[in-house]
């Protein structure tokens, strides 16, 4: 059973993160980028898998700049077998990724895509669903457990109050949740071996996919300051005050 | 010539960052703030996880077990492993494993059973017995522990100061006198048993190193046998010159190391602080600090890299290991010191790793060979063997 496992490179979850002074987007420039961290968690998983005996083939797959590349040799170096770049100088919104993911899911014939339930830049929480329409695949998103038998897969969704048990028939898609698996360190030896496995190059229009952006990013604001504290000096001013001024009770 | 790391190099870096960052500090936040170890069960688990990796036994030679990676990839590591609070004297609390003395790989297969194959398994600890009351920069004229000719073995008299972890360790190294008349070529080096009768760890020095402290020695007529000669007889300071040299290399990267945590320490600092209605990062006082910062951090890493570099590939690097020695700790023991000062009081307290590097980062001016001693390494370098 080949996997393919699409990773997103991303601003380092370490890095504190910085609006552009003209409220454009956030600074890049010179800024620590790493795989995202639920996209790790999918590497994570489908590596498992083939430890497993279950999956035959992991496939790494990420767009965008070429320093993408660095993202697919860390997914290498977890364990993945082979990598897929396409490069793109424009920049990838959600819908041009699922259209591009869904012409190499057709080439490639996974059994089961597993993607991050979200990438932490943007948190759009989108590609895995929209894939899953485009492909008229069954999905599993948030998944937090994964049982493969046969032609069925199980995926144990975390929801609101609980959680939620999914039957799928294969092939599928997955969208992995924090607590699905916890990544491993890559490996010196992996990381030497994953030099010598091969990364395809593509462009967007070597897949017959026009990526332009269909949505327009007016202005990205820092999240507000918080307020200084106030000092109360009685239980009735704070009772008075959460209802009055701060309308919480 | 470019120091930028290849991928590979770059992933082991984001690597061992990552584990410094998710294992060593979250554990050393509940440890005493001077503490240099981790409690057993979180040393095993950690080990664990560095052999997983495949870098423990960082410092051992590939023909050890030691990883498969060249000296300079060691050093980018080493930089990396320094990044927190006991980071400079105990880099990742010893969970890379430790080859131990240096010096020791230079002995004969039957040493080699008895003392370095039990210290790479990490079954015995070592000390370095070189320093006498009467100095160390230039120990080939201070030493004056004899040892004399007796019953195929030799005889131990003198003293030893300064020797870190005598009192825990099963074996050490120790250079003795063994031919008044000849100076340099009259010093051998011997390798002595914790307990071996004659030898006494006599008192505890207390140094700047609080949860740490060096040892004096006395050897009062102590017998060795032949066995436990080091190399050659009179030949003391032939044993493992290069590796001296080269252990100047990983000296530096720690320094450098701790030099960068505190750097980045005094920049988000400087970038949160308001003092009379601005921020600290608005001030050029303060703006200069950090400037300085990155000028000593930079020249420092550039030295030490091309240091590693030449000694990779296999030419001379005396000159360029003792300018990195020198550059890395006098440069790293500024950087902490401007960081302290952006902290202002904070800086000063134990709640900051600050105050710790700062008065480690002093010995290292002094440890393995003082600046001065590294400048006239550099002078005779300049100047000739005339010097001499
Ligand atoms: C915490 C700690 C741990 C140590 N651990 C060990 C250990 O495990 N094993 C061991 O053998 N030693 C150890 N040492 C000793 C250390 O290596 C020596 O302190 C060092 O080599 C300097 O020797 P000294 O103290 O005798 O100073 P001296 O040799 O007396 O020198 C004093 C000062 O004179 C100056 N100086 C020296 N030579 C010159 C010159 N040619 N030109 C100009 N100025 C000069 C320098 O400023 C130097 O600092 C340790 C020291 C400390 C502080």
């Amino acid at each position: 059973m080949k996997i393919l496992v699409p990773v997103k490179r991303v601003v380092d979850y370490n890095v504190k993160v910085r609006v552009k002074s003209d409220g454009s987007g956030i600074e890049t420039a010179g800024v620590k980028m790493s795989m995202n961290p639920f996209d790790e968690i999918a590497v994570e998983e489908a590596v498992r898998l083939k430890e497993k005996g279950v999956a035959t083939e992991i496939v790494a797959v990420s767009m965008g700049v070429t320093q993408c590349s660095e993202t697919i040799r860390t997914a290498l170096a977890m364990g993945a077998d082979r990598g897929i770049l396409v490069e793109s100088d424009v920049e990838l919104q959600p819908l041009a990724v699922a259209k591009l993911l869904k012409v190499i899911a057709d080439k490639e014939q996974p059994k089961l895509i597993i993607l991050g339930k979200q990438a932490i830049d943007d948190d759009m929480s989108a590609t895995g669903q929209m894939l899953a329409a485009f492909l008229g695949w069954p999905q599993g998103t948030f998944a937090s457990k994964v049982l493969i038998e046969g032609d069925k897969i199980t995926v144990t969704r975390e929801v609101d109050g609980g959680l939620e048990t999914v039957e799928l028939s294969l092939p599928a898609i997955v969208t992995t949740d924090l607590r699905l698996n916890e990544p491993r360190y890559a490996s010196l030896p992996n990381i030497m071996k994953a030099r010598k496995k091969p990364i395809e190059n593509l462009k967007p229009a070597d897949l017959g996919v026009d990526p332009a952006p269909r949505l327009t990013v007016l202005k990205v604001n820092e999240p507000p300051k918080r307020q200084a504290g106030k000092k109360v000096a009685s239980v009735a001013e704070l009772v008075d005050k959460l209802r009055n001024e701060a309308k919480v009770i | 010539m470019d120091f930028q790391p290849d991928t590979e190099q770059q992933m082991l870096i984001d690597l061992v960052r990552r584990f410094v960052r998710e294992e060593i500090i979250p554990l050393e936040a509940k440890l005493d703030p001077d503490a240099s170890e981790l409690a057993p069960e979180d040393h095993a688990r950690l080990v664990e996880k560095t052999k997983a990796m495949g870098l423990f036994g960082i410092d051992i030679p590939p023909q050890y077990g030691g990883p498969d990676i060249d000296i300079v990839t060691r050093t980018l590591l080493a930089i990396e492993m320094a990044q927190h609070r006991a980071g400079l004297y105990a880099p990742c609390y010893g969970t890379f494993g430790g080859a131990g003395l240096a010096q020791i790989f230079e002995a004969n297969e039957d040493q080699k059973e008895r003392y370095l194959y039990p210290t790479l398994r990490g079954e015995k600890k070592a000390f370095f017995g070189l320093t006498e009351p009467s100095g160390g920069s230039d120990p080939a004229r201070a030493i004056q522990t004899r040892a004399e000719r007796r019953d195929n073995g030799w005889v131990l008299n003198g003293s030893k100061i300064f020797i870190s972890g005598a009192d825990r360790a099963q074996y050490g190294i120790v250079f003795a006198r063994t031919d008044a008349a000849k100076g340099r070529a009259g010093i051998t080096c011997f390798i002595l048993d914790a307990g071996t009768p004659g030898f006494y760890v006599r008192r505890v020095v207390h140094t700047l190193r609080s949860s740490s402290y060096a040892t004096e020695l006395e050897f009062k007529d102590c017998w060795v046998s032949d066995r436990q000669v080091l190399g050659e007889v009179n030949k003391g300071f032939a044993v493992a010159n290069d590796r001296l040299t080269r252990q100047r290399i990983p000296y530096a990267a720690g320094c450098i190391g701790v030099a960068i945590a505190a750097h980045e320490m005094a920049v988000e600092w400087a970038k949160l602080r308001s003092t009379f209605g601005d921020k600290l990062a608005n001030r050029q006082a303060v703006q200069w600090m950090l400037v300085d910062n990155e000028i000593d951090i930079r020249s420092a890493r550039y030295f030490t890299l091309e240091a590693a570099e030449k000694a990779r590939r296999g030419l001379p690097f005396r000159t360029e290991a003792a300018l990195a020695k020198l550059i890395a700790s006098e440069g790293g023991g500024r950087v902490v010191d401007r960081a302290m000062q952006i902290h202002g009081g904070m800086g000063m307290t134990k709640d900051l790793p600050l105050e710790r590097w700062f008065r480690e980062m002093r010995i290292r001016r002094v440890g393995e060979g003082p600046s001065e001693v590294q400048r006239m390494v550099v002078a005779r370098e300049i100047l000739g063997s005339s010097l001499r």
